[in-house]
């Protein structure tokens, strides 16, 4: 599978933080010239990668827009289940 | 300024969590140990998935915190110049540290000069407020800041005997009060 370096920082992040880390996988789409990438957690981690008022997920989509930033693309990061 | 009139810190809160920003630590520099090369590992792995030039380099260790400059063009390009990504960075990198490696190794990032900046302007920044509060006898309120950031201001003031402080609010809204630092009656 291969993954552009967003996705593979996203999963590499989410892998750090959660308790099941097999259970990690990114997927990705277009969506009329953004690039929507979802990260899916085991259901009993979906906190972890959220965090108190959604600090770690804001703390997430910033790095991995700042990954995005050497493409210069628009992304958008989703988390969940 | 938001000047705002002179209150005690709540009497409710316990002083070691009115205080906790305090929490000195030694500042020795001492060498990097084996947490911290896995600490450095773990940013290294970081830096090369986001396939961005960027890799970490040891600074020293100052208290609990390892310093770690981040070298390269992207590195400078992005995170030198967006201190809220180097600081999203660093707490994402520090969560995944301590579940790794338990509590005790935190990691302090910068890339392209970007902390000596800010810590010019939090410096320049805490003096002016810290004047203002003498002049005035009340105390005031600093937009909130990261803990790494609260910490320099915490310090630079304890150094100054006319004005104390301490932090409200919860995170990431918490917020440093300054205050005119009462005179213990005699």
């Amino acid at each position: 599978m291969s993954q552009d370096s967003v996705a593979r920082t996203l999963q590499y992040l989410a892998e750090g933080l959660v308790d099941d880390p097999a259970a990690v996988s990114v997927s990705c789409l277009d969506d009329r010239g953004t690039t929507v990438y979802d990260v899916h957690v085991a259901d009993d981690d979906v906190g972890k990668v959220i965090g108190r008022q959604g600090r770690v997920a804001a703390a997430m989509r910033l790095v991995a827009r700042a990954v995005a930033m050497k493409s210069h693309r628009k992304i958008q990061v989703e988390f969940g289940p | 300024m938001p000047m705002r009139k002179a209150t005690a810190p709540d009497p409710e809160l316990r002083p070691d969590e009115v205080e906790q920003d305090h929490a000195e630590e030694p500042e020795v520099q001492a060498e990097p140990d084996d947490r911290d090369l896995a600490a450095v590992e773990s940013i290294r792995e970081l830096c090369e998935v986001s396939g961005l030039d960027m890799r970490p380099e040891v600074r020293g260790v100052e208290g609990s915190y390892l310093k770690i400059e981040l070298i390269g063009e992207d590195a400078e390009r992005i995170f030198g110049e967006h201190g809220r990504m180097l600081d999203a960075l660093q707490f994402v990198a520090n969560l995944i540290i301590s579940r790794k490696l338990g509590p005790g190794v935190r990691v302090l990032l910068d890339a392209g000069g970007y902390r000596e900046r800010r810590l010019k302007m939090l410096t320049d920044l805490a003096r002016e407020y810290a004047a203002e509060v003498k002049a005035r006898g009340e105390e005031c309120e600093i937009d909130s800041l990261p803990p790494h950031e609260r910490r320099i201001i915490h310090k630079l003031l304890s150094e100054d005997p006319d004005v104390m402080t301490y932090s409200e609010g919860e995170e990431p809204d918490r917020r440093i009060i300054i205050a005119p630092r009462e005179i213990p009656s005699a």
